[in-house]
């Protein structure tokens, strides 16, 4: 990082955001086509929109027994665990339903710090997995939400709606805390039914962070985090910030006089990793799906990853 | 230290002032810059933890401060052009003597540990240290030999290595010669001074010398570095063979209290490693003692004697040099005499077979001698002439000589002339404290005739007629005793006192006879004859010495001699390399022996030197040897500042 910088932090990471015609340019789309293309070798074989959910209903395969209640459709009766036993039975099928897609994009201000480099690599990725979503016929919705704002596409389905997922990303709200909990427990209440909800976020929220995930999954949600990280931000050792300086939350809060020493800049590394870590091991500890996504690893090849590894959309 | 450029009064506002602007930055609290963070939760969790680095944050602040006062300081130092008093003053030449002799490996005053040299040599560093850039010094060392430690320079690089040179010497230090060179080593140079440093155990020509420094034209200062006169030193010390009982020795002691108080000290005599007498003994100031311990074996060759104080055994009284005494014991050879006779006097001839334990005895005629075809008046070590009427050779041999009659013709090759003839002399005196004449009676001697002879300053007469000299002894190189009569025109051949002559005369030659005593002075050249070690010198031109650590030297003989240099006092051997008896070698024994090297008093006080002879303390040493001492300074601020700046990039003083 250069005098300028170092000098100017502040300003610098108040700059105004590039343009928005450039998030979803003509570059952008050719590499989503070729996104598709792969995912359809990658999920060849297999038939579209075919997601399981949960729910039992109405389906053809069987799920479980309950007792009968009055009311309850005779036909469903086992009559041979009635002949045998005498005790009346009512079989469950599971409901064949589309597994609905909710890409959720923090749109705090710990995102849109240096330039808002972190939340344009969310909003990128989180478009291009909705096409990846809506090209295989999955219902794909979006909601771009922080502490202050919540506002939500509801699902869509085609792929010729990506524009209006573009549009919404665009004309997004941004700003307020990162509030990982309330944010989802705001989608969860959303949502009509569970389903495949990615969180696009830097989960700065120290206490909050796995405990919405946790919630998605309490609420049967399949939640998937992805966690956007700035590397200047993670390791501030590059960053040649150092000396007498005073930080200030970018979400507000009192500035804090500092003296940043190699030690200090090391130890907030090292911390910031620990957090990663602990955030990745508890993602995976309950069956989350987690991965850490650095800013200057190209969108599309996280994208692949994504894939590859099976997490989502497979 | 003096202040070329701003004077102290001018610069101590100046640096006050700007300590002061300094101190007042340090106390504003630094304007911090605002970094937006996008994590400050993690932020302050890991600053809290280094929340506990806050006094060394606190203690850094201060380094910085304090660096930059020093860097102040500095600056208004750098303005005032300090310069040293050394450089403002008028160069000089310093000539520096340091007296090397062996009182000054005595204890000094000051450091009971070091040793008068050590603390010489501090001083004549110190002295070095503090030339100035135009100031040059010359070392010389002061011993038996006089010689340039360090040449003239100005370099204390050069100047100081030459000082680790000097050691001790044994003897007296040469300083009339030590002065004379340091005179002309600085003579006709700007500010020329001499700088003696001594012990002022010095010898009266050293005094002397001294003396006449202090009055000459270029300024002499003297350094005393003395100490304790207390020592009590071995001044002899010999080992010998009874005359008669030749497998038997004695050996002398002589011990001398040089110090100013009664001392007590033990004397501790070894033979061959192994203790022959120990003697405790206490003596007054000045008081010399020889202690004789007899009837020793002979068998035991090396003699050892130790001096120690019965409180501090093995400690060293004073001196250690003059502690310790070596002796050999002299090799048992038997003395050659020849007897030139005409065979008519068979007395003399009697009397001396009567020797011939420890005599080897042979005979010459006349003729022989005149003619020189006798091998054995050569090799003799004594030549007795008695030949009655025949003629004396024309020259004595080289040796030893005894004649009788020695005036009978009108010419003769004696050294001791004739005053007169006389008839019936009549021996009417001698000198009976001679040892030639110990218990020989000679006043009823009837003697025919007899010569009278014409002495020299030197000679011995040890028989007087009516006083006039008729038995005279003159000592040189070879000794010469002239009998004034003809034995066979006398009775004395009939009474006993003529054998008891004849025994006193070999055995005054055995006793004067090299190898005696076979010990020798310390010393940087010493010359030994071969013989009078007992080591055959015939064919025999190198020799291969020995000294008491074990190292070897080859050395050149020269008509039976050699030069030995010999610096510790202990026993050495020599062995021939060449010649017949090659191979064959001997021991010597080499001791201090010197009362005046010995002796530790300061003489100086005796010479009542003016005070301005006395040489001031040691000069601080010069700061620095050349150039001006601002740029000196202006290259360690910026050398801080460097450091100031890195420390700041490191984030180590901010």
């Amino acid at each position: 990082m250069g005098l300028r910088e170092r000098f100017l932090g502040a300003r610098a990471a108040s700059r105004p955001a590039e343009p928005e015609d450039d998030l979803f340019d003509e570059a952008f789309l050719k590499r989503l086509e070729l996104l598709q293309v792969i995912s359809r070798r990658l999920f060849a074989g297999r038939q579209r929109a075919e997601r399981k959910t949960r729910k039992v209903g109405s389906g053809l395969e069987f799920a479980d027994h309950r007792e009968y209640s009055p009311g309850d459709d005779i036909r469903y009766m086992d009559w041979t665990v009635w002949v045998r036993l005498r005790h009346a039975l009512i079989r469950l099928f599971e409901e064949d339903e589309d597994l609905p897609i909710r890409i959720v994009v923090d749109v705090s201000d710990s995102m849109s710090t240096r330039g808002g480099a972190k939340l344009r690599y969310a909003q990128q990725v989180g478009a291009a997995l909705a096409y990846v979503g809506l090209a295989n016929l999955d219902r794909v919705g979006l909601t771009c939400a922080s502490g202050a704002h919540h506002l939500s596409l509801p699902a869509v389905r085609g792929k010729g709606r990506i524009f209006r997922v573009f549009e919404f990303l665009r004309s997004s709200p941004r700003g307020g805390s990162t509030d990982v909990r309330t944010t989802c427990s705001r989608v969860a209440a959303q949502a009509g039914q569970p389903g495949l909800t990615v969180v696009l976020s830097d989960f700065y929220d120290l206490e909050g962070a796995f405990e919405g995930l946790n919630m998605l999954r309490f609420r049967k949600h399949e939640p998937v985090a992805i966690q956007i990280i700035d590397p200047m931000e993670a390791d501030p050792r590059r960053s040649g910030l150092r000396g007498d300086l005073r930080l200030r939350d970018v979400e507000g809060g009192a500035a804090r006089d500092v003296t940043l020493s190699p030690a200090t800049l090391r130890a907030y590394a090292e911390a910031h990793e620990r957090f990663c870590d602990r955030l990745e091991s508890n993602c995976r500890s309950r069956g989350i799906f987690y991965v850490r996504a650095p800013i200057d690893v190209p969108f599309d090849d996280l994208v692949l990853r994504i894939f590859r590894q099976g997490g989502i959309l497979a | 230290m003096s202040f070329a450029g701003l004077s102290l009064s001018q610069l101590l506002p100046l640096m006050g002032a700007g300590a002061g602007v300094i101190t007042l930055l340090y106390l504003l609290r630094m304007r911090r810059r605002e970094i937006v963070v996008p994590f400050a939760e993690l932020w302050e969790r890991v600053t809290r933890e280094s929340e506990s680095r806050r006094l060394w944050r606190k203690l850094r602040r201060l380094l910085s401060w304090l660096l930059q006062l020093v860097v102040l300081a500095l600056i208004g130092l750098a303005l005032g052009d300090p310069r040293p008093e050394v450089w403002l003053r008028d160069p000089y030449t310093l000539a520096i003597v340091v007296d090397r002799s062996a009182s000054m490996g005595g204890p000094a005053e000051a450091e009971s540990e070091s040793t008068r040299l050590q603390l010489a040599l501090r001083r004549a560093e110190e002295e070095i240290r503090a030339l100035g850039p135009a100031d040059k010094a010359v070392v010389i060392a002061a011993g038996a030999e006089v010689g340039v430690a360090s040449p003239l320079s100005g370099d204390p690089a050069t100047l100081v290595p030459g000082l680790l040179t000097i050691a001790p010497m044994p003897g007296e230090a040469d300083l009339p010669r030590a002065l004379a060179l340091a005179g002309h080593a600085v003579a006709d140079r700007e500010g020329a001074r001499i700088l003696v440093i001594t012990d002022g155990a010095v010898d009266p020509a050293g005094a002397d010398a001294l003396a006449t420094c202090v009055e000459g034209d270029v300024p002499c200062a003297v350094a005393r570095v003395g100490g304790s006169s207390e020592n009590v030193a071995i001044t002899a010390f010999a080992a010998r063979r009874y005359p008669y009982v030749r497998d038997k020795i004695e050996v002398l002691t002589e011990i001398h209290n040089l110090g100013d108080e009664a001392a007590t000290i033990v004397l501790d005599v070894e033979a061959d490693g192994v203790s022959v007498g120990r003697r405790e003994m206490t003596l007054a100031s000045g008081e010399v003692r020889r202690e004789v311990l007899g009837d020793l074996d002979a068998a035991r060759a090396r003699f050892v004697a130790r001096l120690s104080r019965p409180e501090t055994p093995g400690e060293p009284v004073g001196l250690p040099e003059d502690d310790e005494a070596y002796a050999v014991v002299p090799p048992l050879s038997p003395l050659d005499i020849t007897l030139v006779s005409d065979g008519s006097n068979l007395f003399t001839e009697a009397a001396l077979l009567t020797l011939d334990d420890h005599i080897r005895l042979s005979a010459a005629t006349p003729e022989s001698a005149r003619l020189g075809t006798s091998t054995e008046l050569a090799e003799a070590d004594v030549v007795i002439f008695d030949v009655g009427d025949e003629l004396l050779p024309d020259t004595l041999p080289d040796t030893h000589v005894v004649i009788f009659d020695p005036w009978r013709h009108e010419t003769s090759p004696c050294p001791i002339a004739k005053k007169d003839d006389i008839a019936r002399p009549f021996l009417t005196e001698q000198d009976l404290k001679h040892p030639v004449l110990d218990h020989v009676v000679l006043k009823d001697v009837n003697i025919g005739r007899g010569t009278l002879f014409q002495t020299e300053p030197g000679d011995q007469v040890l028989v007087r007629s009516l006083g006039a000299p008729i038995m005279v002894m003159r000592e040189g190189a070879h000794t010469v005793v002239a009998i004034g009569f003809d034995p066979r025109q006398s009775d004395f051949p009939m009474r006993m006192a003529y054998p008891v002559l004849l025994d006193n005369l070999v055995r005054y030659f055995e006793q004067g006879r090299a190898g005696f005593v076979a010990s020798l002075p310390l010393g940087l050249r010493r010359e030994v004859q071969l013989p009078r070690i007992g080591l055959n010198p015939e064919g025999v031109t190198r020799v291969e010495m020995e000294d008491p650590s074990g190292a070897t030297s080859e050395r050149p003989v020269e008509n039976g001699r050699v030069f030995v240099r010999a610096l510790v006092p202990g026993f050495y051997s020599l062995r021939s390399l060449d010649g017949p008896l090659a191979g064959a070698s001997v021991e010597l024994a080499v001791n201090q022996a010197d009362v005046h090297a010995s002796d530790l008093h300061d003489r100086l006080g005796e010479l009542q030197l003016p005070e301005a002879a006395a040489a001031d303390e040691p000069p601080d040493p010069a700061p620095l040897g050349e150039g001006p001492l601002w740029t000196l300074v202006m290259l360690a601020v910026a050398a801080l500042i460097a450091l100031e700046w890195a420390a700041y990039h490191r984030r180590v003083t901010v």
